[in-house]
């Protein structure tokens, strides 16, 4: 029994690739539109996980800035600030600290502060929250209450960004989700199409197998193998064009460009690919399922 | 028990009856012209039998299975038992002769040394062995015609159908195609011959059916 399934399994793989053999210039044609719509997936993919690491950036930035008045103590302000959960870290900069702080943070251009007497700047705490204590109504809490201290003569957070970004990030969420649904459903009809063609070629030979005596099972599972390797085939072509692209764009130093905006360029990681390898399987199976459901 | 009974078959196309009320019986090893001219259902038979058409009223037995409440399933598995020859030969034409005929073979289900030994061994009875690894494109009308045969009949089947075979042939070519299928029949397979060629229904003493007294 399990060795005439493997006979019939080589069969079928045998028939799959001497069809493909047969009508290399049609199954090329086909798979290079398969290729090109997985393309634009995994193209979305990478831009789309690109935005969205840039965006969790600034969510991740949960960081309050209290200025301290000339002269005043830092202690008082240090230990209440110690005493509120959900803190993760706290920095005290004096004036001199502030300039050297303030050099760092814009590095391309600070010889534009050239000549200027740290002593002008006030000193300031910075204080980290960790990620679980970032909601709105704890973070304008402790705004107020920061703000209330004698010593403080200031308080800066990005509560206006952080709700934007957060809003921002929802958005780009189901953008993407609803894109990423339209890119399955155009490559599912894309393959559709594909196969369509070579399963018209052959409907004579469907015909005269079926005459002999071949089941739907026997002429249907050679499509789907073929499919199949269509399938991997075009998602190999798409995604090392990608990569051939995403090397040539570093090569060229545009992630250096952009890292001057503080934007850093990644690939897309395994789970990624797997995800568009599986959805290009679905595709190609799909899309085999529907253009020969017809014929049966 | 008859191989293939006919009773009562009526078979029409919306109001145009091409079958009115068709009896007749098959028993092994027969050989059977069916004939009447042009559009008299000769070929809606054969189909009839291969469970292409379905009767529109009336019973059809194949070795005492009633075609007509046949399965979809069940089809492949019926026609498998079946050999049938076609005028136009209907060969896969990117497949060489051996790939041709060894198909007749493969969707049953058998594969490996038994489909060498079997396909050779047919391919040498209908003389064409030498050309087994030829494209049907490469191969004349006769040639494509024996090919069609050893295809139809490499499964062993119980009966063996063959619509119009010769008339795409010129006269010599069908009697070697004549001969091969009598020589089979003289083996003991049920050959059921459809055609309307009166010259080829004298050439034997064969049984005619002539359904246009249907």
């Amino acid at each position: 029994m399990i060795s005439q399934r493997v006979s019939y399994l080589t069969n079928y793989f045998n028939i799959a690739f001497s069809n493909i053999k047969s009508n290399i210039a049609g199954n090329i044609f086909a798979f290079a539109i398969m290729a090109f719509s997985f393309f634009i997936m995994l193209f979305f993919l990478l831009c789309y996980v690109n935005i969205y690491n840039y965006m969790n950036l600034f969510q991740n930035r949960n960081t309050m800035i209290v200025f301290l008045r000339n002269n005043s103590k830092k202690n008082n302000v240090m230990h209440f600030i110690k005493g509120i959960s959900g803190v993760k870290s706290v920095v005290y900069y004096n004036n001199e600290s502030s300039m050297k702080f303030l050099e760092n943070r814009i590095k391309h251009i600070k010889s534009v502060l050239k000549g200027i007497n740290p002593n002008y700047l006030p000193s300031f705490i910075k204080i980290n929250f960790k990620k679980s204590a970032t909601s709105k109504i704890f973070l304008s809490n402790i705004y107020l209450r920061l703000k209330a201290l004698k010593s403080v003569n200031s308080v800066y957070y990005n509560k206006m960004l952080e709700n934007k970004i957060i809003q921002f990030i929802f958005f780009t969420k189901v953008i993407g989700l609803i894109i990423f649904i339209f890119l399955f459903i155009l490559s599912i009809f894309i393959s559709y199409s594909a196969i369509k063609l070579i399963i018209l070629r052959k409907q004579s030979e469907i015909e005269i197998l079926r005459l002999i005596g071949a089941t739907n099972g026997y002429i249907r599972a050679p499509m789907f193998i073929e499919s199949g390797v269509g399938a991997v085939l075009s998602f190999l072509v798409s995604f090392l064009l990608l990569f051939l692209i995403f090397k040539v764009f570093m090569f060229y130093g545009f992630d250096s460009f952009l890292e001057y905006f503080h934007i850093k360029i990644i690939f897309l990681d395994l789970r990624q690919i797997l995800l568009v390898f599986i959805i290009a399987l679905i595709s190609g199976f799909l899309g085999t399922y529907l253009s020969s459901k017809k014929l049966f | 028990m008859h191989l293939i009974e006919f009773s009562h078959v009526y078979k029409n196309y919306d109001k145009n009856y091409v079958l009115r009320d068709l009896n007749f019986t098959v028993d092994k090893g027969e050989f059977i012209f069916i004939t009447g001219p042009s559009g008299s259902g000769k070929t809606t038979t054969l189909k009839m039998l291969t469970a292409v058409e379905k009767p529109t009223h009336g019973a059809i037995r194949f070795m005492n299975a009633a075609l007509q409440d046949l399965r979809p399933k069940d089809i492949p598995f019926l026609r498998r038992k079946i050999g049938f020859v076609f005028q136009d030969f209907k060969l896969l034409p990117d497949k060489t002769v051996f790939r041709n005929v060894a198909l007749g073979l493969e969707v049953s289900g058998i594969f490996g040394g038994i489909i060498t030994k079997n396909v050779s061994e047919i391919l040498k009875s209908v003389e064409l062995y030498t050309k087994k690894n030829e494209f049907p494109p490469a191969l004349s009308g006769g040639e494509q015609q024996r090919v069609a045969i050893a295809r139809a009949l490499v499964q062993n089947p119980q009966v063996l159908l063959a619509d119009e075979p010769t008339g795409n042939l010129d006269e010599d070519t069908s009697k070697i195609i004549m001969d091969i299928i009598k020589s089979f029949n003289n083996k003991g397979t049920t050959v059921m011959l459809a055609t309307h060629n009166k010259n080829l229904i004298n050439t034997g003493r064969a049984r005619v059916i002539d359904i246009t007294k249907s």
